[in-house]
C-alpha cells in the first residue's frame, strides 16, 4: 500500500496546492422527476481527506455513485483522474477503493477468499494477490477469522473486511460511503483508527457520513449538503468559526416549557451577542462563553432543569444553515 | 502502483473463476443434483414406465421407450438447470448478497458480469449433460456414437433458456415472487408440451403451437435427432439450430442490458 504514497508529506497543509483528483461543476442527478443532487461544484485534491456531511436523502449516495462511475451522470461534468467516467468508466474504477453503503461481500466465502476474488476482478495476478491478501486481513485485524466464512462475521468485522477488500488495487482514491453507520462506538473506533492510518499513508479519502463526529475525526476538508445542494464548504474548524459560536450552552427545561422560556432567555441574555435555537427537548445558546451565559440566565430567575456547556460542532452549523438535525 | 497502472485486466474470466469457488462449498449438492436427478428420471420414467410402453409393441416410435425418452430428458434437464442457475443465484447477486454491485464497483462492466455468469451456467450445463449422458448409457439409452452431440446441444438449450431468465431476474426488485411465475407456468408446461414423452404429433394443433415456440422442443428434436442416427433432413436441424441460437442470442442482448439499467442507477 506504500506505493500509493505519491507525495512525501500529505495533509491538508500541503493537499491545498496537490492536483485535483476528482473535479464536478454543476453535478446533476435526476431519477425521473426528482432531482437528487442539484448542480453540485466540488474539487477533492489529491492526499486530502474530503467529507459529504448531510442527512439521510441529501444527494450523498448519489454523488458518491457517480464519482465512482457506477452511476451515470444526468448533466454538468465530472472528472476523476482526469479521466471522463462516461467513456473511460473501468479504467477510472481501476484506480478507485470502494467501500459502498450496503455491504456487498459473498457471505458464503471465507474473509481470504473475498479478498482474492475481487483482487481478481481488478486482474491482479494470484502471485501477486497471494501477499497483499495476506497484508490487508493484518490490516483489516481479522488474522483469527482469515479462513472463517464471513456470514458469521459481526458487523464491525464485516465493515473492516469490505475497507480491506477495496484497498486489494492499491487505489488512487478511496470513497467511503457511511462507512461506519449502523456499528456500535466501539466499532466506529477501530475502524477510524484504520482509516486514520490510510490517510496517513497517503491515501486520498472521499466520504460520506452523517455522523458530525465523523466528519470533524477524519475530514480535511468538508461539503455541507441539503436537498442535493451544498450549503457550505470548508474545513471542520473554518465551518464552525464562520457559522457557529465559540461555545453552546444547552438548557434543558420542564416538559413543554423549552419554547416557553425561549423569550425569558434572550432577556437575560440581552447585550450579550447570542442566538437561541429552541428544539423541543432543550434550548441552545449560541455564545462565546457558556458559563457566563448559564449563570446570567440562572440570575435572571430562570431555572432550567439541566445545563451543559460545551464546545460548538458541525451539528450545530448544519442546524444553523438549515434549521434541522443532520440525524432524525 | 503495479495494480493501478496495468491495464484494467478484467476479464469475464474472473467472474467464472468467482462461480467455480463458490461451487466448491456447494460440491455436494451439485453432484447429488448431476447424478441423482437422472437416474430417477431415466429408472421411474424410462425403465419403468417404458416396461409398459414396449410391452404394446415399439412400432409407433421404432425403438424402445427408454431410447426415445432419455434424450428428451437430457435436454429438459439442462433445461430447468439453466432457468433454475439463472434465477436464484443472480437474485442473490442484485439483492440479497448484492455481491454484482461489488463487482461493479470494479473495472468489470455489468456486461462482463452477465457473460461471465452465463459462461458459468454454461459450463454446468456442459457438465451436467455429460454427466447425464453416461448415466443414460449405462442403462443402455445411448445406441449411436452421434449421440455425443446430445451434450452441446443439450447446453445450447439450457443457455438459449438461461439467458431471458437472466434478463428478466435483473428487473426484479422485490422478492422475487415472478420467479416462481416462471416455473410453474413457463418451465413445468414446457416440459410437458415439447415432445418429451411422446412425438408432438400426438398433440391437437394449439398442443403443438405450443411445442413450435418452446425452445425445448427445438432442442429435444435435435438430441433425439443425435440418438436415434439422423432422420431429420439437413433442412430440418439447421432450423432447429437458428431457432435456439435465435433464443440466446436475443436473450444474451435482453440480459446484457438489463444487468447495466440495474447495476448502474
Amino acid at each position: 500500500m506504500e506505493a500509493t504514497v505519491t507525495q512525501g508529506n500529505t495533509g491538508a497543509q500541503s493537499a491545498a496546492d496537490a492536483p485535483a483528483l476528482i473535479v464536478a461543476k454543476n453535478l446533476t442527478k435526476r431519477f425521473g422527476d426528482f432531482t437528487a443532487v442539484d448542480g453540485i461544484d466540488v474539487e477533492v485534491r489529491r492526499g486530502e481527506a474530503f467529507g459529504f456531511l448531510g442527512p439521510n436523502g441529501a444527494g450523498k449516495s448519489s454523488t458518491m455513485r457517480m464519482i465512482g462511475c457506477v452511476a451515470p451522470v444526468t448533466s454538468g461534468t465530472l472528472r476523476s483522474l482526469g479521466l471522463d467516467p462516461a467513456t473511460d468508466g473501468p479504467r477510472i474504477r481501476a484506480r478507485l477503493g470502494v467501500v459502498p453503503q450496503q455491504d456487498t461481500l459473498d457471505l458464503e466465502l471465507t474473509v481470504r477468499e473475498n479478498l482474492f476474488v475481487y483482487g481478481r476482478y481488478f486482474g491482479i495476478s494470484r502471485a501477486a494477490l497471494r501477499p497483499k491478501v495476506a497484508e490487508l486481513i493484518e490490516f483489516a485485524q481479522l488474522t483469527e477469522r482469515a479462513d472463517a466464512l464471513v456470514e458469521p462475521l459481526s458487523g464491525g468485522m464485516k465493515r473492516r473486511l469490505t475497507i480491506a477488500r477495496s484497498l486489494i488495487n492499491d487505489p488512487e482514491i478511496l470513497l467511503l460511503d457511511e462507512p461506519t453507520t449502523g456499528l456500535d462506538p466501539q466499532a466506529r473506533h477501530v475502524l477510524w483508527d484504520r482509516l486514520y492510518r490510510l490517510k496517513h499513508r497517503g491515501v486520498t479519502l472521499v466520504l460520506t457520513t452523517h455522523y458530525m463526529d465523523e466528519a470533524e475525526q477524519l475530514c480535511d476538508r468538508l461539503v455541507v449538503m441539503d436537498g442535493g445542494r451544498i450549503v457550505a464548504e470548508g474545513s471542520p474548524q473554518q465551518l464552525i468559526a464562520e457559522h457557529s459560536s465559540r461555545e453552546v450552552a444547552e438548557l434543558r427545561f420542564a416538559p413543554g416549557e423549552n419554547a416557553a422560556a425561549e423569550a425569558g432567555v434572550l432577556a437575560a441574555l440581552h447585550g450579550v451577542p447570542a442566538r437561541v435555537e429552541a428544539l423541543p427537548d432543550r434550548l441552545l445558546l449560541y455564545v462565546d462563553d457558556g458559563e457566563a451565559a448559564v449563570t446570567r440566565v440562572r440570575e435572571a430567575g430562570l431555572d432550567p432543569v439541566s445545563s451543559l456547556v460545551r464546545r460548538s460542532t458541525l451539528e450545530d452549523v448544519f442546524l444553523r444553515l438549515t434549521g434541522r438535525s443532520l440525524v432524525d | 502502483m503495479s495494480a493501478a497502472s496495468a491495464p484494467t485486466g478484467a476479464s469475464i474470466w474472473t467472474v467464472v473463476e468467482y462461480q467455480v469457488r463458490l461451487a466448491r462449498s456447494f460440491w455436494r449438492s451439485i453432484l447429488i443434483v448431476g447424478v441423482a436427478t437422472p437416474l430417477l428420471y431415466v429408472l421411474a420414467l424410462g425403465v419403468g414406465l417404458g416396461t409398459v410402453v414396449n410391452r404394446n409393441g415399439t412400432g409407433e416410435l421404432g425403438v424402445p421407450y427408454l431410447v426415445f425418452v432419455a434424450p428428451a430428458f437430457l435436454t429438459a434437464a439442462a433445461l430447468q438447470i439453466g432457468a433454475a442457475d439463472a434465477s436464484f443465484p443472480l437474485m442473490g447477486g442484485f439483492k440479497w448478497a448484492r455481491t454484482f454491485h461489488g463487482m461493479a464497483a470494479t473495472p468489470l462492466s455489468p456486461a462482463q458480469i452477465c457473460d461471465g455468469q452465463l459462461t458459468w451456467i454454461a459450463i454446468r450445463l456442459f457438465a451436467n449433460s455429460a454427466v447425464y449422458l453416461a448415466i443414460m448409457a449405462m442403462f443402455g439409452a445411448a445406441r449411436s456414437p452421434w449421440i455425443l452431440l446430445a451434450v452441446p446441444i443439450a447446453t445450447l438449450t439450457g443457455i438459449a433458456f438461461a439467458a431471458p431468465v437472466a434478463a428478466f431476474v435483473a428487473t426484479i426488485e422485490r422478492e422475487g415472487n415472478g420467479l416462481n411465475v416462471i416455473f410453474r407456468f413457463v418451465v413445468t408446461p414446457m416440459f410437458l408440451f415439447s415432445g418429451t414423452f411422446y412425438p408432438i404429433s400426438q398433440l391437437p394443433q394449439w398442443g403443438q403451437w405450443l411445442a413450435w415456440v418452446s425452445p425445448l422442443w427445438h432442442g429435444t428434436e435435435l438430441a433425439r435427432d443425435s440418438a436415434l442416427g439422423g432422420g431429420l433432413s439437413l433442412l430440418a436441424v439447421l432450423g432447429h439450430l437458428l431457432y435456439l441460437v435465435l433464443w440466446f442470442v436475443v436473450g444474451l442482448q435482453l440480459a446484457r442490458w438489463r444487468f447495466r439499467v440495474r447495476l448502474t442507477k
